[in-house]
């Protein structure tokens, strides 16, 4: 079980998340909604062990993440929002580069690249240099690199970045696999409806804090609304529909 | 006050600057000096204010270095009564000559990524309602600035100090303006040079062969050219004292000199020339305008071969590869790389140091300098004997591998401290233990990876065959066990992953480094050889150096020994100095 107690992050003295908590348990995915400058990222950089919170702490299975790193991370598997590989590294090298620090054994390890990168659609193009690699096959590097170790812990943030749709599809139905096997999932999105479709419950942030936690069919019942209407109800007090007719007429004006 | 004029010229201007082909030139002219690529890499990014500094600091300082040369005061208390001050610049001339075409050459290869419009510009750019003809043409004029940017910029301290210097003591202000103008002549044109036959020479192997095979070759021709320029400047210092005595025609080998065309070029302005520096000034014109020509062509052919080609080349380059590890890396990674920290983080920092280009620049750069001076060695060494046996056990032929040693490792942390995609060193931060990271032995495992084969392999061969057996096992043995004690030391509180962490800042104790890795290098590479010529006469005073390894291998144990808890922490970023720090004593 991860826990996340009160967790507050300062940046100078600005607030980046202040007093998140949430429980995810094994089988649980649990959606991270928040507009841009919510504290998602600081959120998710804390429960990695990326960042140190300002106060609160991250508990797995009862132990503060912090006591020891190395044994959290082994079990944790870990998508940024951007996907930074090194350039000159081919998709293999790179896959092999995670898989030795993570201490997998060899003959695993090879076997394992070389089914996922089939799986994956990425097995032509195995001995490329990343840098010539697309967003959408950089982003399904990182999935293989998140997956290849067998982690109990899942952490994504913005997964499906650039993804075309078959990977994007297998993805999501993986993501609910994943949760039925008992893996503790964190998943970070602007996309509402993947949300809804692929978790579980759902966290949603706004300004650092915690403005809504349920499942995602109490979180709609409770206003009776889809969830990208209470999204909408509960972050912004924006008129989308008058605000995209304002755009139209600041186009088309002379 | 309005000065109308001055306001319709700054309206004008503001226009003209506004206009999509000088917003073009804006751009291209942006992306050479911050860097352009395929790949979103993130070097040394300076602003051009500190680059155009730093360029124009070697000229400027030199220039100041030589006031006590030509001083009139100094002349006269060394009681030189007929100082010629134009025979005397001679060799200092031809420095900056050099200086003036290695800057600029660095400059040309380290930014050649950049001056070309690449897939990037096509993709955002083409698009747009712009004739290619403008992009052709507003990357010519940026590139054009670039160079008389950069031209300007190297010499223009040592234009205006270097002529003050030499002139301090003349009387008449004419002298001092022919000197001048005839040194920034020289220089200029020498600048413009480089870059041109640079450009050309890249430029051509761009256009004439396929773009993977070019992709390949691109590197090494560089490296090549960096080794160049870096011998050319180790030599800048002999070869004008070996100018002035040649003969009415010079050997052949002084014509493929650029450099000495140049200084040949000056001394016939002045009317000082010798019949050889006259031959040779004779190609620094045609020369200049033959690069330009090819410059141009070439331009044009690379602009049409690959810019305009970019939609048809495949994004993602067909390459051969193994998934499977080769027998001796496997037993090399159970052997010698014993957890999977060490195995996972040496093939990265190998297959950084082989593929990131500012690595190979840089110990390209190194390399060179290691072997202009194995060289000198050498060709001192057989100087001075005449029989190989004696020729092998000199100082000067034993420094070889000591001097090939101690560029390599120096070279190598050096280059651990050039970051690489500093954005994607996030999977490190995730996966290494901070408190346990093995850098620093990782670390001497690379840098001894790249001495002990070729110490083994060769040098002990070599001087074994040579030399005799016994001076070979203990020659070899020698310069092995240095190496370590030197990488015992170069890596003393080491506590990075090789590329993943910035770059450290200036500190005050850096002068300090650099003057205690000068004097490093004589007790390593100098006064080592020289006991060891020495000691080989009667082996068994090799045993004096057991004591002396005893030493330096103690003091960095120690110190090592010392080191808090904090200081051994893994980083990712330097910090810098605090001016006040807080001990924490409640902690």
């Amino acid at each position: 079980m991860l826990e996340a107690l009160h967790l507050t992050k300062r940046y100078a003295s600005l607030p980046a998340a202040q007093d998140v908590c949430f429980t995810l348990r094994p089988g649980q995915v649990l959606g991270c909604l928040g507009p841009n400058g919510s504290g998602k990222s600081t959120t998710v950089k804390m429960l990695t062990g990326l960042l140190e919170p300002t106060r609160g702490e991250v508990l797995f299975n009862g132990q503060n993440i912090r006591d020891n790193l190395s044994a959290y991370r082994k079990r944790l598997g870990y998508v940024p929002e951007e996907a930074h590989l090194y350039p000159y590294l081919t998709g293999w090298e790179y896959l092999e580069l995670i898989g030795t620090l993570r201490g997998m054994p060899r003959p695993e390890l090879e076997n394992k690249i070389d089914s996922l990168l089939s799986l994956f659609s990425l097995q032509a193009h195995r001995h490329a240099g990343v840098g010539s690699y697309s967003k959408g096959m950089r982003q399904r590097i990182l999935l293989i690199a998140a997956l290849m170790d067998n982690p109990d812990i899942f952490i994504f943030d913005e997964p499906l970045s650039g993804l075309d749709v078959t990977s994007a599809l297998i993805f999501k139905n993986l993501v609910q696999v994943l949760g039925q096997q008992g893996k503790l999932v964190f998943y970070c999105s602007h996309v509402l409806e993947v949300v809804e479709k692929v978790c579980s419950d759902v966290l949603i942030l706004r300004k650092g804090v915690v403005i809504a936690q349920d499942s995602v069919a109490n979180i709609g019942q409770i206003l009776g609304q889809s969830l990208e209407n209470t999204f909408l109800h509960l972050v912004d007090d924006v008129d989308t529909v008058s605000v995209a007719r304002d755009i139209q007429s600041v186009i088309s004006a002379a | 006050m309005n000065f109308p004029l001055a306001t319709s010229i700054t309206h004008r201007w503001e226009s003209f600057r506004q206009r999509p082909f000088a917003r073009l030139v804006r751009l291209f002219a942006a992306r050479i000096f911050h860097g352009g690529g395929d790949d979103d890499s993130e070097g040394l990014d300076l602003s051009i204010g500190l680059v155009l500094t730093l360029l124009a600091l070697p000229g400027g300082f030199v220039s100041v270095l030589l006031f006590e040369k030509y001083g009139s005061l100094l002349q006269w208390m060394r009681g030189v009564a007929d100082f010629n001050p134009l025979a005397a610049a001679l060799p200092d001339e031809y420095f900056f000559m050099v200086l003036s075409m290695v800057v600029t050459g660095a400059v040309a290869v380290w930014r050649w990524d950049s001056i070309f419009p690449d897939r990037r510009d096509y993709f955002n750019l083409v698009p747009l309602p712009i004739p290619t003809r403008s992009i052709f043409f507003a990357n010519l004029i940026a590139m054009l600035y670039l160079v008389a940017l950069l031209a300007i910029d190297v010499n223009a301290a040592s234009s205006v100090l270097f002529p003050l210097v030499v002139c301090a003591s003349q009387e008449h202000i004419a002298f001092f303006v022919r000197f001048a103008a005839v040194h920034a002549t020289c220089v200029l044109t020498a600048s413009i040079f480089t870059f041109f036959a640079v450009f050309s020479l890249l430029g051509f192997s761009m256009a004439v062969l396929p773009n993977s095979v070019f992709k390949t070759l691109s590197p090494y021709l560089r490296a090549l050219l960096v080794i160049f320029f870096v011998a050319l400047l180790c030599t800048s210092f002999a070869l004008p004292n070996f100018l002035q005595r040649l003969p009415a025609t010079p050997p052949w080998w002084t014509r493929l000199l650029p450099s000495t065309w140049f200084l040949g070029l000056g001394q016939v302005l002045r009317g000082e020339a010798s019949p050889a520096l006259a031959a040779l000034g004779a190609f620094a014109l045609p020369a200049l305008a033959s690069v330009i020509v090819i410059a141009s062509g070439v331009y044009g052919l690379s602009y049409r071969r690959y810019f305009t080609r970019v939609p048809e080349m495949t994004e993602i380059a067909a390459s051969r590869g193994s998934s499977r590890q080769s027998f001796f890396v496997s037993l090399f990674d159970r052997v010698v790389l014993r957890t999977p920290m060490q195995r996972g983080c040496f093939h990265f920092v190998w297959k950084t140091l082989l593929r990131s280009e500012s690595h190979r620049l840089i110990l390209s750069a190194v390399a060179g300098l290691g072997l202009v001076l194995a060289c000198q060695a050498l060709m001192s060494a057989f100087a001075s004997h005449s029989a190989a046996a004696k020729v092998a056990v000199s100082a000067d032929a034993l420094s070889v591998p000591f001097i090939l040693a101690f560029c390599i490792i120096v070279g190598l942390r050096l280059g651990f401290e050039m970051p690489v995609e500093m954005r994607s060193n996030w999977i490190f931060r995730l996966l290494l233990d901070e408190e346990n990271h093995e850098c620093e032995a990782m670390a001497c495992r690379v840098m001894l990876v790249s001495i002990l084969p070729w110490v083994f392999l060769v040098v002990l061969p070599v001087y074994a065959y040579a030399g005799g057996f016994l001076p070979g096992i203990l020659h070899a043995a020698l310069v092995a066990a240095w190496s370590v004690l030197l990488i015992n030391a170069i890596l003393l509180r080491f506590r990075k992953l090789p590329f993943t962490c910035s770059f450290p800042p200036f500190r005050q104790h850096s002068i300090v480094t650099l003057l205690a890795g000068v004097m490093a290098f004589f007790l390593f590479a100098v006064v080592t050889p020289e006991i060891e010529s020495s000691a080989l006469a009667n082996p068994i005073w090799m045993a004096v150096f057991i004591p002396i390894a005893a030493v330096a291998w103690y003091i960095p144990h120690r110190i090592r020994r010392e080191t808090m808890d904090h200081e051994r922490i893994l980083i990712f970023e330097e910090a810098p100095t605090r001016a006040v720090e807080v001990l924490q004593l409640g902690d």
